[in-house]
C-alpha cells in the first residue's frame, strides 16, 4: 500500500530525513518510535504534503500512485489521513461544517455522491459517540476550547468520518490520560483494523501499543530507520532505551 | 462641487478623494432596479434615485420625507444638510416595523440628509443598501432618549464610484445604538462617525467589514465618546484586502473625566490576501477617567498557514480552504447583526465577494 524508498527531506535547508525506506502493506499496523529530533513528525508532514518541507531525493508510492506529486487535498482523497501531534484551532469554522466540507470534497474527487446534511450528521454522531464526544462539541469551532486530550479524540472522530485507507498518527497518545488512551486505542482498532487498511503509529512511548498491537516496530534515529522488528522490539526499547538499541 | 478636505489633513490621509472627485464628475445614467435588493421583512420601503425620493417605488409608513437643515461641521456631511431627506421620529415606547432603504445612484453626485429621533424606550430597525455608481454622500443624525434602541445594518454595494457616510449620534441613558456595515462593492468609501454616550449605562456597538480588491480604497474613521458613567462601547472592524487595494480602519475611544466604569472595547483586524495589498490600522484611546476598562487589539496578517494545511490535509482544496477561513474572519463582524434574514443576506454578499476575490 505504501512504499517509501530512500526518502531524503529537508526544512529550512536542514536535512531531517536521510534515506528513509519503509514498506507498509494493507492490513498491517506499524509503529515508528525514536528519540526527539529523529524525524518522526517530519515523516508525517512530508507524507501529508505540508509546505516548507522539501523532498530532495527518493520516492513514495501510495496505492500505486506517486504520492509526492499530489496536493495535500488530493492525498486525502486518495485515502491518506494524518493525525496531527498538535491539532490546529480554527475559530469561526465549526467542526461539523469543516468535516462535511472535507468529506464531500473527497467524495467529489473520487466521483462519489456527496452526503446530505442529515446523512452527514448521522455519520458524525455515530463517530462522536464511539469516541465519547457529544455532538454539541462538534458544533463548536474546530478544536477551540478543547483540552489536549479532547483535540486528540477529535482527530479520531475526523478519522472515523473520513474513513481513510492509511492513517499516519503522529504522537496521538501524547496528552492522554489512562481513560482517554483506552478510548483512542479502541477507536483506532475499530476504525482502522481491516484487511484493506493500514496504520502507522508514530510514538515515543510503549503505552499506546498496549491497546493497538503493532505488527512491526521500527526505530527511527537520525533521519533513517535503523532497526525493525516485531512487537517485542517496543518492550526492548522501554527496557534499554533508544541509545542502546539504535547503536 | 463644494470644497473637499485635503489628504494632507491627518484625519483624511487615507481617504480616496481622487475617486470621489472622479465619481462626482461622471454623468447620470440608467438606474438599476431597487426592487432586487429588498429583504423579506415587513415594514417601510424607501427608494432614492440620485438622492431624490421615488414615491412610486416606495411605501414610507412611519418614515417622513422632509427637508432637513442639520447642523454639522463635517466637510462632507454639511453638503447634505438643507436638502430633502427622510426622518424617523418615534414617540415613547413606540416599536416601529423595520425600515428598508435602497439608494440607487446613477452618476454625478447626490447628497441626502436623514434624522432618526427615538423617544424613551422606542425601538427602530433600519436596513440600507447602496447600489449603482457616482458619488453618494450621506449625513445621518441620531438622537436616542432613555431606553431607546436603534439597530442599523448598512451595505455598500455600489459597482463603482464612491460612498461617503457621516453618522452623528447622541445615545441617552440605557439607550442602545447598534450599527454594522458591509463594504462589498467596487466603490471607494469612507464611513465617518461621531457617537456620544451621554447617558448613564448607554451602549454603542458600531463596526463592520470592509472588503477591497483591485485598486479600491475603503475606510472607516469612527470616534466614540464616553461622557457618562457605566457606558459600554464595542468597535469591531474587519478588513480584507486583495490585489493592490487598501482598507483603512481608524477607531477612537474617548473617555471623559467623569465617565467612570466605562467599558470601551476595540478590535481592528486586517487580512491581506496578497502581499501587494495594504491595510492601515489606527486605534486611538484618550482616557481621562481612572476606573475604566478599555480592551483594544489591532493586527494585520495573512491567512494562518497551519490552519490552511490542516483543512487541506482533510481533503478541502486550497481555494475553498482560503474561502472558509476568510469567511470566518469576516463573520466576526457581521455575526453582530441581530436579525437572521439581514445577517444571512449580508453574509451572502460577503460570499459573493469572496468567490470573486479568491
Amino acid at each position: 500500500m505504501l512504499q517509501i524508498q530512500n526518502l531524503h527531506a529537508e526544512i529550512d535547508g536542514k536535512e531531517i530525513l536521510k534515506g528513509l525506506s519503509l514498506t507498509v502493506n494493507a492490513g498491517e499496523v506499524h509503529a515508528i518510535m525514536g528519540p526527539n529530533g529523529a524525524g518522526k513528525s517530519t515523516l508525517g508532514y512530508v507524507l501529508g504534503g505540508r509546505p516548507g518541507y522539501e523532498v530532495t531525493e527518493g520516492s513514495v508510492t501510495f496505492a500505486g500512485a506517486d504520492l509526492l506529486d499530489l496536493d495535500p487535498d488530493a492525498r486525502a482523497a486518495a485515502g491518506l489521513f494524518l493525525g496531527f501531534q498538535y491539532p490546529v484551532e480554527i475559530p469561526g469554522v465549526s467542526n461539523v461544517q469543516f468535516l462535511r466540507e472535507a468529506l464531500n470534497s473527497q467524495r467529489r474527487a473520487r466521483d462519489e455522491a456527496p452526503l446530505s446534511g442529515a446523512e452527514f450528521l448521522k455519520l458524525a454522531r455515530a463517530q462522536a459517540d464511539g469516541l465519547g464526544m457529544n455532538l454539541d462539541m462538534l458544533k463548536r469551532p474546530v478544536n477551540v476550547g478543547f483540552s489536549g486530550g479532547e483535540k486528540k479524540r477529535n482527530e479520531m472522530v475526523q478519522m472515523g468520518i473520513l474513513n481513510p485507507s492509511l492513517a499516519i498518527l503522529d504522537e496521538t497518545d501524547s496528552g492522554l490520560d489512562i481513560d482517554a488512551l483506552r478510548i483512542v486505542g479502541d477507536g483506532i482498532n475499530r476504525i482502522m483494523r481491516a484487511p484493506d487498511k493500514a496504520v502507522i503509529l508514530i510514538t515515543h512511548y510503549q503505552r499506546l501499543l498496549d491497546y493497538v498491537q503493532p505488527d512491526f516496530v521500527h526505530v527511527l534515529a537520525d533521519g533513517r530507520i535503523v532497526r525493525s522488528g516485531g512487537p517485542e522490539l517496543a518492550h526492548e526499547l522501554e527496557r534499554e532505551g533508544y541509545g542502546a538499541v539504535a547503536a | 462641487m463644494a470644497i473637499l478636505p485635503s489628504n494632507r489633513d491627518e484625519s483624511w490621509r487615507w481617504a480616496d478623494l481622487a475617486t470621489l472627485t472622479t465619481a462626482a464628475q461622471t454623468l447620470k445614467g440608467d438606474a438599476v432596479t431597487a426592487a432586487d435588493w429588498w429583504l423579506n421583512l415587513p415594514g417601510a420601503r424607501l427608494v432614492f434615485v440620485d438622492g431624490v425620493y421615488d414615491a412610486a417605488a416606495s411605501d414610507p409608513r412611519d418614515a417622513v420625507l422632509t427637508t432637513l437643515a442639520l447642523d454639522t461641521a463635517h466637510p462632507l456631511g454639511v453638503q447634505a444638510s438643507g436638502a430633502a431627506g427622510w426622518s424617523i421620529d418615534l414617540s415613547a415606547a413606540q416599536i416601529a416595523e423595520p425600515v428598508q432603504i435602497v439608494h440607487v445612484a446613477t452618476g454625478a453626485e447626490n447628497h441626502l440628509p436623514a434624522q432618526i429621533t427615538l423617544d424613551e424606550d422606542a425601538v427602530a430597525q433600519v436596513v440600507e443598501t447602496y447600489v449603482g455608481t457616482g458619488w453618494t454622500n450621506r449625513l445621518t443624525q441620531i438622537d436616542l432618549e432613555r431606553g431607546a434602541r436603534l439597530m442599523r445594518a448598512i451595505r455598500l454595494v455600489q459597482s463603482g464610484g464612491f460612498v461617503s457616510i457621516r453618522d452623528e449620534a447622541v445615545v441617552g441613558e440605557a439607550a442602545s445604538l447598534v450599527t454594522q456595515f458591509l463594504g462589498a462593492g467596487a466603490m471607494g468609501s469612507r464611513i465617518d462617525a461621531a457617537l456620544t454616550l451621554d447617558g448613564d449605562s448607554a451602549f454603542v456597538d458600531y463596526g463592520g467589514a470592509l472588503l477591497t480588491l483591485a485598486e479600491q480604497r475603503q475606510e472607516c474613521a469612527v470616534a466614540v465618546r464616553h461622557q457618562a458613567l457605566n457606558g459600554s462601547s464595542r468597535q469591531t472592524w474587519r478588513a480584507v484586502a486583495a490585489d493592490r487595494s487598501q482598507a483603512s480602519l481608524a477607531a477612537r475611544v474617548e473617555v471623559a473625566r467623569g465617565a467612570q466604569k466605562t467599558d470601551g472595547e476595540q478590535s481592528l483586524r486586517g487580512l491581506l490576501l496578497n502581499r501587494t495589498a495594504t491595510v492601515n490600522l489606527k486605534p486611538e484611546l484618550e482616557i481621562f477617567a481612572d476606573d475604566v476598562k478599555c480592551a483594544h487589539g489591532a493586527t494585520v496578517g495573512e491567512l494562518d498557514r497551519r490552519a490552511l494545511f490542516y483543512l487541506q490535509s482533510r481533503g478541502v482544496p486550497e481555494p475553498r480552504a482560503k474561502a472558509l477561513l476568510t469567511r470566518a474572519f469576516v463573520a466576526d463582524a457581521l455575526e453582530r447583526i441581530g436579525t437572521d434574514i439581514v445577517r444571512e443576506a449580508f453574509m451572502a454578499d460577503a460570499d459573493t465577494w469572496l468567490d470573486a476575490a479568491l
